[in-house]
Formats: C-alpha cells, sequence, structure tokens
C-alpha cells in the first residue's frame, strides 16, 4: 500500500489548488487576496455570500458529483467486465431524468426534482436487477442487456415528456439533462457518501483486482464472486443515484476518468478507486469553473465542458499509451 | 358574334386575375416578403397565441377558422378549433380548412412546415415582433389583408399613442436599475433588444443585464448579487406565484430585498407580444414608479 501514497497525495494536491482556483472565479471580480481574506473570517458581506454561500456549496458539490461519478464508472466497468461502461449504461440516468422532468413538468422545484430523480433512479436500479435476475442466472452480460434495452426505454419516455412539455419549461428541461451544477444543494450527504463508499470498498480492492481478470479465475482463487458482484451493482447505483440527482446527468466523467488513470497509474483497483474520487472531483471541478467564467455573467452548462477537456486528454493518453 | 371577344377578355381577367389589377390587397410581412391575396381573406388560421391576438386586434377574429394551441386570449378564441400547438403543427388539419391566409410567427413555428403550407398555395403572413412599432404594424397590416383595414390602423395608431404617452411620462424620471427573472432553474433574463427590455426602458428603468449580447441570457445568481439591482421584477410560474421573488430574501444585502422591491408582473401582458402590451407596460411603469419611491 505505501507505494499509493505519492499519486494520492499528488492528487489531493491538484484536487485542493482546483478547489481553490474555483471559489476565487466567477461573473464577480474577486481577487485570490479577497478569497483569502473571507476564508480567514474578513470581507465584506457581499463577498462572504458569493464565496461561501454560492461558490463553496457548489465547489463542493462539483467535487463531490464528479467523485462518485468517477467510483461508480470504475466499479461498472469492473463489475460488466467491459470498457464501454460507464455509470449511466445501465439506465439509472434515465430514469433519474424521468423522474426530474415529470417534477418539473409538475412545476416543482429544488430539492423536490432531486428527490424524485433519485426515486427514478433507485426505480430504474431496481426494474434492471429484477429483470436481469429473471428466471435464470444472473450474469454480466444478462445484466448489461437489460440494462441497454431499459435505458433505451427510458430514453423514449424523456423525449415524449419534452414533446408534451410547454415550450417555457423547455431550457430548464434540457439543462438538468446536459447536467447543471447550479441547482446543487447541501453537498456534505454526497461528500459523505464518496468517503464512506470509498471506505467500504477498499478492503475489497484485492478481490476486485482479481475479479476484473474474470469471474472464473476469481473463483478459483477463492473470491465469493455473486455477492460481491451485487455490493458492486448496488453500490455503483447508490453513487449514480446520488450524484445524478444532484447535477443532472452529466456524462463523459465516469467513463473516461477511470481509463484515464489506469493508462497512468495501472489497474489496480486499491490505488484506482480512490484516485477515481480524487481525479473525478478535480475534472468536475474546472469544468464547473470554466462553465462560469467562460462567457461570463452567462452560463454554460458543465456537461459541455467535461467532455471538451476529457476529450483531447483522453485522446492524447490513449495515443502515448502502447 | 361582336360579344365574343369581349366575352373572352372578362373571362380571362376573371380567371386569371393579372397582377397589376388585384394588387390592391398587400402588406410586407416580418420576414420582407411580400404577401398579396386577391380578395380579403375569409379563412385565416393563426399558428400561435400571439398572431390569434394580433388577428383579433386587427378585427379578423370572425374570420379565424383555426387557431393554435394556448390561444386563450380574447376568450372567444378558445373556443375556436385547434390546429396543433405551436412548436408541433398540425399540417394535415390546416391545409383540409382550405385557408386563404396563414398567420405564422417566427420565434415558433417551424420554418419548414410553413414551406410546405406556401407550397401548397396558401399565403402565409410571418410575424416577427421586436418592438412597439412592429406589433402596432402588424396589427395595421392584418387589417389590410382581411379587409379591415381602418380599424387596423386605428387600433395601432390608439396603440402606439398610448406607448408614446408613457415614454412622454417616464422618460426623464430618476433611473431604476432592474433584473427581470424570466426563469429560476437555470436564471435567465432578458436583455435590452427583447419587448419587456424595451418597455423597462420606457418606463426609466435601467435592465441590469441589457447590455449583454444574447436575448435572453442564462446567467448566475453570483451576477445578481454583484450588478445588485434596485428591484427584482418576475412574471412567476403563474400569476400569482411569488416563490420566485422570495427566494431572493435569502440576500438580504440585495438592494431589492432591503427596500421591499420584489415585484411581480402580471405575465399574460407583458410577455405576449400584442396590444395588450401596453396595458402590461403601464402597471410595469407604476410598479418601477412605486420602486422609485422607495429608493
Amino acid at each position: 500500500m505505501h507505494g499509493y501514497s505519492r499519486p494520492l497525495a499528488i492528487l489531493v494536491l491538484i484536487s485542493l489548488l482546483c478547489m481553490g482556483l474555483s471559489i476565487s472565479m466567477g461573473s464577480a471580480a474577486l481577487s485570490f487576496a479577497d478569497t483569502w481574506a473571507v476564508l480567514t473570517g474578513n470581507g465584506t458581506p457581499l463577498q462572504q455570500t458569493l464565496i461561501l454561500e454560492l461558490r463553496l456549496p457548489r465547489t463542493l458539490s462539483a467535487f463531490a458529483t464528479g467523485g462518485l461519478l468517477a467510483v461508480a464508472g470504475a466499479l461498472m466497468q469492473v463489475l460488466l467486465r467491459n470498457p464501454l461502461a460507464d455509470p449511466y449504461i445501465l439506465g439509472l440516468s434515465g430514469g433519474a431524468a424521468v423522474g426530474a422532468l415529470l417534477a418539473m413538468l409538475a412545476g416543482l422545484a429544488g430539492a423536490l426534482v432531486s428527490g424524485s430523480a433519485f426515486a427514478g433512479a433507485l426505480l430504474a436500479t431496481m426494474l434492471v436487477f429484477g429483470l436481469a435476475h429473471g428466471t435464470g442466472s444472473w450474469t454480466p452480460s444478462r445484466l448489461l442487456l437489460t440494462g441497454v434495452v431499459v435505458a433505451a426505454g427510458w430514453g423514449a419516455i424523456i423525449t415524449l415528456i419534452l414533446a408534451m412539455s410547454p415550450a417555457r419549461q423547455l431550457p430548464g428541461m434540457l439543462y438538468w439533462l446536459m447536467g447543471d451544477l447550479s441547482h446543487a444543494g447541501n453537498p456534505a450527504p454526497a461528500l459523505a457518501l464518496l468517503v464512506l463508499v470509498c471506505a467500504l470498498v477498499l478492503p475489497l480492492g484485492r478481490s476486485l483486482n482479481v475479479l476484473a481478470r474474470g469471474p472464473l479465475q476469481a473463483a478459483a482463487l477463492g473470491v465469493t464472486v455473486r455477492p460481491l458482484e451485487w455490493l458492486i451493482y448496488v453500490l455503483a447505483s447508490v453513487l449514480t443515484a446520488a450524484a445524478v440527482s444532484m447535477a443532472g446527468s452529466i456524462g463523459f466523467v465516469g467513463l473516461v476518468v477511470p481509463h484515464m488513470l489506469r493508462l497512468v497509474l495501472g489497474n489496480d483497483q486499491r490505488l484506482i478507486l480512490p484516485a477515481c474520487a480524487l481525479a473525478g472531483g478535480t475534472l468536475l471541478v474546472l469544468a464547473d469553473t470554466l462553465a462560469r467564467v467562460v462567457i461570463a455573467p452567462e452560463q454554460l452548462p458543465v456537461g459541455v465542458i467535461t467532455a471538451l477537456l476529457g476529450v483531447p486528454t483522453f485522446l492524447y493518453l490513449l495515443y502515448r499509451s502502447r | 358574334m361582336k360579344h365574343f371577344g369581349l366575352i373572352f377578355v372578362v373571362t380571362l381577367v376573371v380567371c386569371f386575375p393579372l397582377p397589376g389589377l388585384a394588387d390592391d390587397l398587400c402588406a410586407t410581412d416580418g420576414l420582407d416578403h411580400k404577401v398579396c391575396l386577391t380578395a380579403p381573406a375569409e379563412r385565416v388560421v393563426s399558428l400561435s397565441p400571439g398572431a390569434t391576438e394580433l388577428l383579433f386586434s386587427a378585427g379578423a377574429g370572425d374570420k379565424l377558422v383555426a387557431v393554435s394551441a394556448w390561444s386563450d386570449y380574447p376568450p372567444e378564441a378558445a373556443k375556436l378549433p385547434q390546429a396543433g400547438n405551436s412548436n408541433r403543427l398540425d399540417l394535415e388539419a390546416i391545409v383540409a380548412l382550405e385557408p386563404d391566409l396563414v398567420v405564422a410567427w417566427v420565434d415558433g413555428n417551424s420554418a419548414s412546415q410553413l414551406a410546405k403550407i406556401e407550397a401548397l398555395g396558401v399565403p402565409v403572413f410571418w410575424l416577427k415582433p421586436r418592438t412597439f412599432e412592429d406589433i402596432a404594424s402588424a396589427v395595421e397590416r392584418l387589417g389590410v389583408l382581411s379587409g379591415n383595414e381602418k380599424t387596423g390602423a386605428g387600433r395601432a395608431a390608439d396603440f402606439l399613442a398610448g406607448i408614446e404617452q408613457l415614454r412622454d411620462r417616464y422618460q426623464e424620471a430618476l433611473p431604476v436599475r432592474v433584473f427581470y427573472q424570466v426563469w429560476h432553474e437555470p436564471l435567465m433574463t432578458i436583455n435590452d433588444e427583447e419587448l419587456i427590455g424595451r418597455a423597462i426602458r420606457l418606463c426609466g428603468g435601467s435592465n441590469v443585464f441589457g447590455h449583454l449580447p444574447r436575448v435572453v441570457p442564462r446567467i448566475s445568481k453570483e451576477a445578481v448579487l454583484e450588478a445588485n439591482p434596485d428591484a427584482i421584477l418576475s412574471g412567476g410560474e403563474d400569476s400569482d406565484d411569488r416563490r420566485w421573488l422570495e427566494q431572493w430574501r435569502q440576500y438580504p444585502e440585495l438592494a431589492a430585498v432591503a427596500m421591499d422591491n420584489l415585484y411581480l408582473i402580471e405575465p399574460s401582458l407583458i410577455q405576449r407580444s400584442t396590444l395588450r402590451m401596453l396595458e402590461g407596460t403601464s402597471q410595469l411603469c407604476r410598479t418601477l414608479e412605486e420602486a422609485r419611491a422607495r429608493l
């Protein structure tokens, strides 16, 4: 384990720097000195509101969301043994989106939309799990197929809701679907969940490493495959549900961050999972900062920026690797 | 036999009217296309709630054979048959009504759907209301096309006179710095180009986001806090829904909150570009006058 502390320490440092950058930047011009003054308990009331009530919760929400998505993506890739797996591949974001859009259609806002999204995500999880279990045996490929088809079903319902909604409602709905952190609430529960899950899966790291090589080898090496797979599925689903209900379906983070880290750090889950939490969080904090300031005071949806930042980085790493 | 020649010419004129002879019902639409009718329109289809209102204002309400969904003003408009909603028109229903004029709206209707209607030989009049003058002249021109030239011109003139009166009364007033909230999630406002933005300026208000390049910019709460407006106005989600306004009270350092300048503006009067904008604008002016008194 000692070989892991250096990369993790570097990642912690980078995340702290990025969070500092994020709370110092925004459409209102504040200097780093102003930010420091506010953090040490000084500054004008306006500066305090801007930094402590608007930017800090949003930055922490971005970090938590990115971390949750990246860890969920890494777990899904191990579970399905499929490099294309991401947190949304089993239709969870579709269920969450249907929940959120129905709440918006009913004129609800804020925490009620998030709650409805969370309920939709859990419903989607249980639906896929129940159907994949079916009458036969439960295999990752069966889970994958069930999830992909259920996701297509959710997609159709989303399109139907968008087509039936009054034009006034559409911008809000589209921003939710593209991923948007502007209405993220209190980040504390999500951060706690992220820490908790990382602590929970770390002892399982060795079993996960074996499972990533295939269920037969894992079984031969004494891993109880089926319960482990269930646990991964449940954990990844809860992580994704929490992320999606905070910030809508932000794509790309969950797919690409685990791959990026594997290209750089190798495929040891004991290192990859905590690194995912840090790097995924950092990517989303950076992306959200850019989304807030690129055309300030106008705002962009953060999902656009995650892909614009992530695609070239990932392609570079892939090109460089052998 | 002598008359045959005359009969021939008369038949020719009746069946194939020469452009020069029947050009008396022409109007240029919002896209600068010349729309010409051989006779006043008798069967009109309106493709947006705003177009419906403008047609009624032009005295052509009794000529309407179908309207788009949400056409709820004047009340008799709601009783008319519907031809789909503005974004997704029921082309078949529209064509089956054999209209002699279709009134479309550039910001809502699909140009490709309207191109199909036009290809079937139905004249399409596009509305593109961007200013108070555009609204007035749309009523005037719809009056011409529906054979109600006097009604249309009269109502258009009354409207512009009312707007001028407001301009005269408020243009020298002390400027009130205004934030107009269009939507809450995402937070959206309007710039000076938008009609509501124009109404705010007319009433002696100064829109804190008026300079932004996009007509309906999406902004952050932070930008609102920094701009620190003297008054926050919103149409709300419904006409008596103050939720969006009340949310600003969590920032007591905002001048608008400190002065209790959080106002709900009746959305139907100001969010549709029709002659009712005059009533909406004069309400807006009275609201800003109230806000001004608290500065």
